[in-house]
């Protein structure tokens, strides 16, 4: 863009103005309650810091990363988390993509039928946390009487086996998540160039060849965006899972989210949970600056 | 001819019949949790799931016997609260980024849009401190502002895209006339872009709404907010899912508004900040 012609054309943006008085009170708030905490989480890593006895606090410099390193439970919880960005993603993925596409024919009602997919998208997490619990119950779960129709029985509950009970909250997050990755592949796939699609059909392309040597690469950058959001957001679970396992049985749930709230409040461990909480930060920044270096930009939105 | 258009009506059939069934699929956990509130805790616990027999004994409980009541309050109070202060810096911060060249603004902006992507998790520990420290756990006060701190930015970055779009000769006009930029502002600016105020705020609401770690750290029992007070029908012993389902049915009432009459808007508040292709 022309500087000087833009300049000419707003005279708004000649001075500098009054800047202050429109930023200012945002900044001072997202300070105290956003940067300040994050400074102050950073700050207490490097203390050791029980909320038993009287409580004092020490500088013990690097001792709490030293000390997570070779915690187990620490590396099984990051490890929990992180299947999330590597199992549920794709599946989300792979069924939002032919949703999509089988949403892109015309036919009756589609638009309603597109809203109310959404809804669990926008269900609150605990509700479906909870509601996933109920369906899991043993004996009178919706689920677990289904599949006790078809010869499966989990007389112990499915949410009393380790391996299980993960299973069931990456499906409970597949189930509420989907959706998103439709909502943006489908927006992605009615805003493709018509003519290209209908030049391959002229040239006699299949649904096959159609689906994967021109619809998906041309998507390849929508793709790339939702699996950003939906990773950021992976590093943000918590309240589905807390209230629907709470970490059990065993371990067996203990993403590394609900590790920290364990140490932290439970365990009254303030030091300890903030180096988590720092490395926990970490990893989010790193995907959220590939999220905004991709396709953020405050003057082309 | 006549065979293509038949083959193009089958096949219209055959998708919208398969559409059907995935949203039926999809739709069925939520309708558990409607059906289950229309049953007593007893029935749930001892019968078939899919036997069914409506009564309204669980939401009389609720409404009556319970702490759901007061954490509705608890909740609209701090979900206004915190989407109306949002609102207010918001929309200012999100001017003065569209309208105004200042150095530092990309940082100052940026700043703002990946501090959104914090995991409360993380801040869960010194959020605590310190409202612990100002003696303002269990108050207002103290989920208002740490509700603020995700709904601000994000309030910014969906209506930095509004701004940009609204043409500055309104402004330019009422320069002229002798206004301040103050004045441009709340007077001129701000009432041109009420529909994106409308979603940003209610956008900002259904995420104070749905909030639940820092009510889990914040809050005791005086400012319970309503998922604190729906799971606390699992109780100790045995889960009331009866009631449990009852609340969880009311307070999904305002997203399902939320979701028939926003539609249009959802993909750009969900990737708040605006997804190019």
């Amino acid at each position: 863009m022309n500087k000087s012609t833009n300049m000419k054309r707003l005279p708004l943006r000649k001075k500098r103005g009054p800047f202050l008085y429109f930023i200012l009170p945002a900044a001072l708030l997202v300070g105290v309650v956003l940067v300040f905490p994050i400074i102050y989480g950073f700050g207490l890593s490097f203390f050791h810091w029980p909320q038993v006895n009287d409580g004092t606090r020490s500088f013990i410099q690097f001792k709490n990363y030293l000390d997570l390193f070779k915690d187990q439970e620490f590396w099984h919880s990051l490890f929990l988390q992180l299947g999330f960005i590597f199992i549920a993603i794709p599946i989300e993925l792979i069924i939002g993509f032919f949703v999509a596409i089988l949403f892109n024919h015309d036919f009756p009602f589609s638009g309603f039928l597109r809203t109310l997919l959404l809804l669990p998208v926008f269900i609150l997490p605990i509700l479906s946390g909870l509601t996933w619990k109920l369906m899991l119950q043993p004996r009178y779960g919706a689920i677990t009487y289904l599949l006790s129709v078809f010869g499966m029985e989990f007389p112990q509950g499915i949410l009393s086996d380790q391996s299980l009970a993960y299973t069931a909250v990456v499906i409970q997050d597949i189930w509420r998540m989907w959706p998103f990755m439709f909502m943006i592949l489908y927006a992605g796939i009615t805003s493709l160039p018509k003519d290209v699609i209908e030049a391959a059909e002229i040239d006699g392309a299949g649904f096959l060849k159609k689906t994967f040597a021109i619809t998906l690469p041309m998507l390849r950058g929508t793709i790339t965006t939702a699996i950003l959001l939906r990773t950021i957001d992976a590093l943000r679970i918590f309240s589905e899972v807390f209230v629907m396992t709470g970490g059990g049985p065993g371990n067996g749930t203990m993403l590394f989210s609900l590790y920290i709230h364990k140490q932290a409040f439970e365990f009254g461990k303030l030091g300890y949970a903030s180096a988590m909480a720092v490395i926990l930060i970490v990893i989010s920044l790193f995907f959220a600056f590939g999220l905004v270096r991709k396709n953020m930009d405050i003057d082309t939105m | 001819m006549m065979k293509m258009k038949k083959r193009k009506k089958i096949i219209k059939w055959i998708v919208f019949l398969s559409a059907l069934i995935i949203v039926l699929v999809e739709l069925f956990p939520i309708w558990i949790i409607v059906s289950s509130g229309f049953k007593r805790d007893l029935d749930i616990r001892n019968n078939n799931p899919f036997d069914f027999k409506a009564t309204l004994k669980s939401y009389e409980l609720v409404f009556q016997k319970s702490d759901f009541v007061p954490s509705i309050r608890n909740s609209l109070i701090v979900g206004l609260s915190s989407t109306i202060i949002s609102l207010i810096f918001g929309s200012m911060a999100s001017y003065g980024i569209a309208r105004f060249r200042f150095k530092g603004r990309k940082g100052l902006s940026y700043s703002f849009l990946v501090s959104r992507m914090v995991p409360q998790i993380a801040l869960s520990v010194p959020i605590f401190i310190l409202f612990d420290r100002l003696s303002l756990t269990d108050t207002h006060i103290a989920l208002i502002l740490a509700y603020t701190s995700f709904n601000l930015p994000y309030i910014i970055w969906l209506l930095l895209p509004f701004f940009s779009s609204v043409s500055p000769s309104f402004e330019e006009a009422a320069l002229v006339d002798g206004c301040n930029k103050r004045q441009v502002f709340w007077r001129i600016f701000l009432p041109l872009t009420a529909p994106g105020l409308v979603v940003a705020s209610i956008f900002g609401f259904i995420m104070a709404w749905n909030e639940y770690i820092y009510a889990l750290i914040l809050t005791g029992n005086a400012t319970k907010t309503a998922p604190i007070a729906v799971n606390g029908f699992m109780g100790q012993y045995a889960p009331k899912w009866g009631q449990l389902a009852a609340s969880g049915t009311l307070i999904l009432i305002p997203i399902v508004i939320f979701t028939l009459t926003l539609q249009k808007y959802i993909i750009k508040g969900l990737t708040a900040g605006g997804v190019k292709g």
